[in-house]
């Protein structure tokens, strides 16, 4: 009797082995990333000396508030399908506009839904500090490489 | 003297065994139903009471088939809201299980009652309504809202099996409560685009690995049609 219980007790376990999907562990909605590049030499990235980078109407990131980069992470506003941001480096301040169109995808119980953009494009912006800005990618589905480098 | 006290000892062995073989024909032969067991699931009325976002009634029935097998079903509909840190959707939806119970436990003579092992095939028709969803992103930088969408996702199907364990005692003449807990595993299913089937009726939650548990706990009569000798 103490066997056949065992037994059932491992066909159990092996049968079912739950997993544990109460916790997001899958990627989410992805940021925009853009890394900074030297506007002479276009292969070399080239600091910023961001003294804040906000979206307009925004407070600053927190992030992003006296640091020394080459590259930032900024999320883009999923309510809308153009979201403004004014970068500032060494006290200047420049504008870019990022209009796009949005996507949701479903990804587990845990996580929901996720926004991905397509049509990624500039759709304006100010050259004060900024020389020029090249889009690498028009869609942004993940964080694994830049969507767009500005030359300065 | 010594043959005369070997006798006597043998007879009296001889009438000892007799008595025994008397007593054992002696017996009165009890008798074993046969007949149809119909019965409710008692626990979903109740979940129902508490929980509005709960809705599901389960038919269950049984019919003795050989001495420790019975086949066994199970018919359900179920309507249920989750409610997930992301998302919230309702799932509406019919099922029936089909498969047999193999009785492991002894009786003592005169009782019926019932420890069992089971086996289960399972399919559910059913609907998922997505009521809303927040796009998840990291950080609060923007005030992320839920989107209503109410987007239905009809004619939806899964097919499991299932690993059943459960017992069944007989409290008044041919009136069982019983009790069971199944180990489900999915076999396939009719996902919607871009949402899963997270839920599944007569399922449960569809974990990760697609498997899953339910449980029931019944009242059901049994209806003796057929009265075997033992």
């Amino acid at each position: 009797m103490k066997k056949q219980i065992i037994i059932f007790i491992i066909l159990i376990t092996a049968f079912l082995s739950c997993e544990k999907d109460d916790i997001c562990i899958d990627a989410i909605t992805p940021n925009l990333i853009i890394r900074f590049y030297n506007d002479t030499l276009h292969t070399e990235l080239k600091k910023v000396e961001l003294d804040s980078v906000w979206a307009i109407n925004k407070n600053g990131l927190s992030a992003y508030k006296g640091v020394s980069t080459d590259s930032i992470a900024i999320p883009l506003d999923l309510t809308e399908n153009t979201t403004k941001y004014i970068i500032e480096n060494n006290s200047i301040k420049d504008t870019i506009e990022f209009s796009y169109s949005r996507n949701d995808v479903f990804v587990s119980r845990s996580c929901g839904y996720k926004t991905i953009f397509d049509n990624l494009q500039i759709s304006n912006n100010t050259n004060n500090w900024i020389k020029s800005i090249t889009i690498n990618n028009t869609t942004i589905t993940d964080e694994k490489a830049a969507h767009i480098n500005i030359y300065h | 003297m010594r043959k005369r006290h070997i006798l006597i000892f043998i007879i009296s062995c001889w009438i000892s065994i007799q008595s025994y073989a008397q007593q054992n024909t002696d017996t009165i032969k009890r008798q074993e139903s046969y007949g149809i067991r119909l019965g409710i699931d008692v626990s979903k009325p109740i979940i129902t009471f508490f929980d509005k976002q709960n809705k599901g009634i389960e038919m269950v029935g049984d019919i003795r088939i050989l001495n420790n097998y019975y086949l066994a079903t199970e018919i359900g509909n179920t309507t249920k809201t989750t409610n997930e840190d992301y998302i919230n959707f309702t799932t509406k939806g019919s099922y029936i299980k089909v498969g047999f119970n193999y009785n492991a436990y002894k009786n003592w003579v005169g009782m019926r009652n019932e420890i069992y092992v089971g086996l289960r095939y399972g399919i559910s028709f059913f609907s998922q309504t997505l009521n809303n969803y927040t796009p998840n992103a990291t950080g609060t930088y923007f005030n992320s809202a839920p989107i209503e969408t109410g987007t239905k996702f009809s004619g939806l199907n899964a097919q499991w099996y299932a690993l059943l364990f459960g017992m069944k005692v007989e409290t008044f003449k041919n009136l069982y409560l019983g009790a069971s807990v199944s180990f489900n595993k999915m076999i396939s299913t009719k996902e919607p685009e871009n949402f899963k089937n997270l839920y599944v009726p007569g399922f449960n939650r569809v974990f990760l690995n697609d498997s899953g548990v339910s449980f029931n706990y019944t009242l059901s009569y049994l209806i003796p049609i057929i009265k075997k000798k033992k």
